[in-house]
């Protein structure tokens, strides 16, 4: 950047120097303060200089909206883009990125984040803490699983997972009911129902965990070593609304499929905290027919009916 | 559409003698596509002439009507965002054609899926299209996905169907099942059109 630019134009809000072979975005960044859409694409930034030191006291941190920092070289996420708290929009499409820093919380205001075409492998389950995000991208990347906290995106309306490597989603993401575009296509979701044999019967420590917590045994930290309360606070509900039971590390992964009309099949995958537990979304063929069996059918179906709409789009 | 006698060969210099060109075509009983497709073709694209009808949409891909040719083609502008793509999708018996205005726009040809169908979809070919090719497809070729791989560049391109049609298959690649689409327009003209959902009456602005 050249030197002096916050002199000549200090009331500068949009800049763009894409395509202009930038390596580094100098000093004369953090003396534009009404600066709030930089433009930075297809360049040679990448490298540990590429921001200035300082960005999160500078007035940027509080003026930039929108960051478009496509077709670079980042292999990380800059610490110091952590800190532009103001930021609407964000893209890193098309750089070398293996990770998402699970600082990105940090970014409280994102709407907008475009991921895609990286070498990102998984997703932190921080992502799922930014409260404004509508749209994210994650397309063309190698990713493998999808947290299920990411249902807790309550505002997101499109959300893209094509060119990945999923085999199955969370059955969470039928939660996402603003969702109107979910591209998933070029994943090699399963087809076939899966049925994991693979069991590991839990541990005494799990099964004293499990009874201390189904039946509500009081305690307090003075009572258990502190790596035993750790370990209690870490129990996960089981997603049968008959059971009411909980488990740790022993449970039992199953994919099960929901139909949309016999036109597509969403492999959905939760956890159960036993084999005999039954599913949240039996398939009528099983034998009880409870009222609250029913009901977890019904809101199958409502959800599956609305994502069949996202999905065929 | 059939070979006519004679085929002309048009050089378009602005969009606006393209759609003139066009309505003297289409006037005709028999319209030859080759000549269409060079029409298109000959046209350089100038983003001064469109930059009105080109409306991006962050989420989607946008369709943005130019002109209704009388009722015997519509022709189209669409906007593709970073990443955005379509469905694979049929033309209803239509023809179509597709001329890149910006950018880059990759299409997938799949065959028609089989009768009974219960596999994966066939792809026959694919191919990246550069600023102001202009590719044609019909139903007789096969089915086809269009989409904007690039993660920087968004992408603009004009397209021409005819008959005009409003509704159109789309296909699961994974099973080859199809599913009826409407499509709608995001831009009529040059002006935003917003669509109205039938459950809802569109109430009168007060003080208008």
């Amino acid at each position: 950047l050249p030197a002096g630019l916050s002199q000549w134009f200090p009331a500068l809000e949009v800049l763009d120097v894409s395509g202009t072979g930038l390596t580094e975005m100098g000093t004369e960044l953090l003396s534009l303060p009404c600066l709030h859409t930089l433009l930075a694409k297809n360049n040679r930034l990448g490298g540990p200089g590429s921001l200035p030191k300082g960005l999160g006291q500078a007035p940027l941190a509080r003026s930039l909206r929108v960051l478009n920092l496509s077709g670079n070289r980042f292999s990380e996420v800059p610490p110091a883009l952590l800190q532009l708290r103001g930021l609407r929009s964000l893209s890193l499409g098309g750089n070398r990125l293996h990770s998402i820093p699970p600082d990105i919380q940090e970014l409280h205001s994102l709407e907008f984040l475009y991921l895609g075409g990286n070498f990102i492998t998984a997703i932190p389950p921080e992502l799922a803490k930014l409260p404004s995000l509508t749209y994210l991208v994650l397309c063309d990347n190698k990713i493998q699983s999808i947290p299920p906290q990411l249902a807790q995106l309550h505002s997101l309306r499109s959300l893209s997972l094509h060119n990945n490597l999923l085999t199955y989603l969370p059955r969470e993401i039928l939660n996402l009911v603003h969702l109107d575009e979910l591209s998933l296509r070029g994943n090699p979701l399963v087809v076939r129902f899966v049925r994991d044999l693979t069991y590991n019967p839990p541990s005494l420590q799990e099964l004293a965990g499990r009874t201390i917590k189904t039946r509500n045994v009081p305690y307090a930290p003075s009572d258990l070593p502190e790596s035993l309360v750790r370990y209690l606070s870490l129990a996960s509900n089981c997603p049968n609304p008959k059971c009411g039971g909980v488990y740790f590390d022993s449970c039992v992964r199953q994919i099960k499929f929901v139909d949309f009309c016999g036109k597509y099949r969403l492999p959905l995958m939760h956890y159960l905290c036993s084999p005999e537990c039954s599913s949240p979304y039996s398939s009528a063929s099983q034998s009880s027919t409870s009222q609250s069996e029913s009901d977890s059918e019904d809101e199958a179906s409502v959800a599956a009916h609305r994502m069949q709409k996202v999905l065929l789009g | 559409m059939e070979q006519p006698v004679q085929t002309e060969t048009w050089k378009a210099r602005s969009l606006e003698e393209l759609v003139r060109i066009l309505h003297q075509i289409f006037a005709e009983d028999k319209v030859s596509v080759d000549e269409v497709q060079a029409l298109m073709e000959s046209y350089e694209s100038n983003p001064e002439e469109w930059l009105q009808y080109a409306k991006f949409d962050q989420y989607r891909y946008t369709r943005n009507l130019v002109d209704n040719g009388n009722g015997k083609f519509n022709l189209m502008i669409l906007c593709w965002g970073e990443g955005h793509g379509s469905s694979i999708h049929d033309h209803t018996d239509s023809h179509c054609f597709m001329k890149i205005l910006q950018g880059n726009l990759k299409e997938t040809l799949f065959e028609w899926p089989e009768k009974k169908g219960n596999g994966e979809m066939t792809k026959k070919s694919e191919r990246v299209l550069r600023e102001n090719q202009c590719a044609y497809i019909n139903d007789s070729i096969g089915l086809h996905r269009v989409e904007n791989i690039s993660h920087t560049e968004p992408a603009v391109s004009l397209h021409l169907y005819s008959p005009p049609f409003n509704t159109c298959n789309t296909f699961d690649q994974r099973t080859g099942h199809k599913h009826k689409v409407t499509m709608t327009f995001y831009s009529q003209f040059g002006e935003r059109t917003v669509c109205v959902s039938t459950d809802e009456v569109l109430l009168p602005r007060p003080g208008l």
